[in-house]
């Protein structure tokens, strides 16, 4: 019995470590850009966001574009100051869908 | 014949090591071993490997320094998306309590939009993660990101790791949406 199990523990590592070798490439997820669901926002309840919250921050700056119809340069700007300085888009790997 | 006498203790005990590496060779090549992911460890067995696995990611993630800036939004959008991307298939996200992989693969994938390890200390939570996720983990489903993905990046999945418990669906998916909302008035 303790020579199996040390049987397993040693064939366990050894024999799955080859298995576990998960190939990964770039382009395996950069295809398939989902676009943020925005009108789901206007649903939550505004009045109990935390607007210091990095997750409202973060969902803010995904959407403002649909909040503020029209002059999306300028306030991307704006907000983008406000909160941090780069956005997610145009940043690595993702080309803008369109 | 005195000094024969004393020495064979020590004989007895080689002896017996030796049989037990034999025998531990033999049960390699034996075949005997079922090697089916269908087929789950001794209970010894998986505490043995977990107890492995988690003295090992102690130690070597002890000394990583965790960045200031983790809670900002700017990660959680870009470690949100990698995720989303990368992670969710195996380890779930809000709404979703199953995928092929959490029930196929042994180790199961842990569900990470539900699991909060509030009761540690948040500092070794993130080294933790951050070491996990660029090292892997040896003998699991679980893959080494580090190549193809910079520590920048692994941070911003611990950034996003940190809030994804709490997120809603709807939330989730507006915060891992790569696409550009404006994308949808043209
Ligand atoms: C192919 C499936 C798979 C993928 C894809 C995957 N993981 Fe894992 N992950 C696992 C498995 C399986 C484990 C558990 C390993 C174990 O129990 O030893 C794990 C464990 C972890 C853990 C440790 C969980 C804990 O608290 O014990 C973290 C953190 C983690 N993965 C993060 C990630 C991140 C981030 C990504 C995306 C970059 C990712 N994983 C992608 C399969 C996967
Ligand atoms: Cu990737």
């Amino acid at each position: 019995m303790k020579k199996k199990q040390l049987g397993l523990l040693l064939a366990v590592p050894g024999l799955m470590l080859a298995i576990s070798a998960q190939a990964h490439s770039d382009k395996e997820h950069m295809g398939k850009a989902e676009n943020p669901d925005c009108a789901a926002m206007s649903t939550m309840d505004h009045s109990k966001m935390d607007m210091k919250d990095p997750v409202v921050m973060a969902m803010m700056q995904q959407c403002m574009s649909t909040m503020q119809h029209g002059s999306t340069e300028a306030e991307s700007k704006a907000h983008g100051e406000q909160m941090t300085n780069t956005g997610k888009a145009g940043d690595h790997m993702q080309a803008p869908s369109q | 014949m005195i000094a024969i006498k004393k020495g064979s203790c020590f004989k007895r005990l080689l002896v017996m090591a030796g049989a037990a590496v034999i025998g531990g060779v033999a049960f390699l090549y034996s075949g005997l071993y079922s090697m089916g992911a269908d087929d789950p460890h001794y209970d010894v067995t998986t505490w043995a490997l977990e107890t492995l696995r988690e003295s090992s990611i102690v130690r070597a993630s002890q000394d990583i320094e965790v960045p200031s800036d983790l809670s900002s939004a700017e990660r959680l959008l870009k470690g949100g998306a990698d995720y989303n991307d990368m992670c969710a298939g195996c380890h779930l996200k809000p709404g979703k309590s199953q995928s092929d992989f959490t029930l196929g693969l042994y180790p199961s994938p842990p569900n990470l939009a539900v699991i909060s390890r509030l009761d540690e200390n948040e500092t070794s939570i993130d080294q933790r993660n951050f070491w996990i996720i660029k090292h892997g983990i040896k003998a699991s489903g679980m893959p080494a990101w580090a190549p193809g993905h910079d520590d920048t990046r692994i941070w911003n999945m611990v950034s996003f790791l940190k809030r994804l418990p709490d997120l809603t669906p709807a939330q989730y998916q507006i915060l891992t949406a790569r696409g550009k909302s404006d994308v949808v008035h043209h």
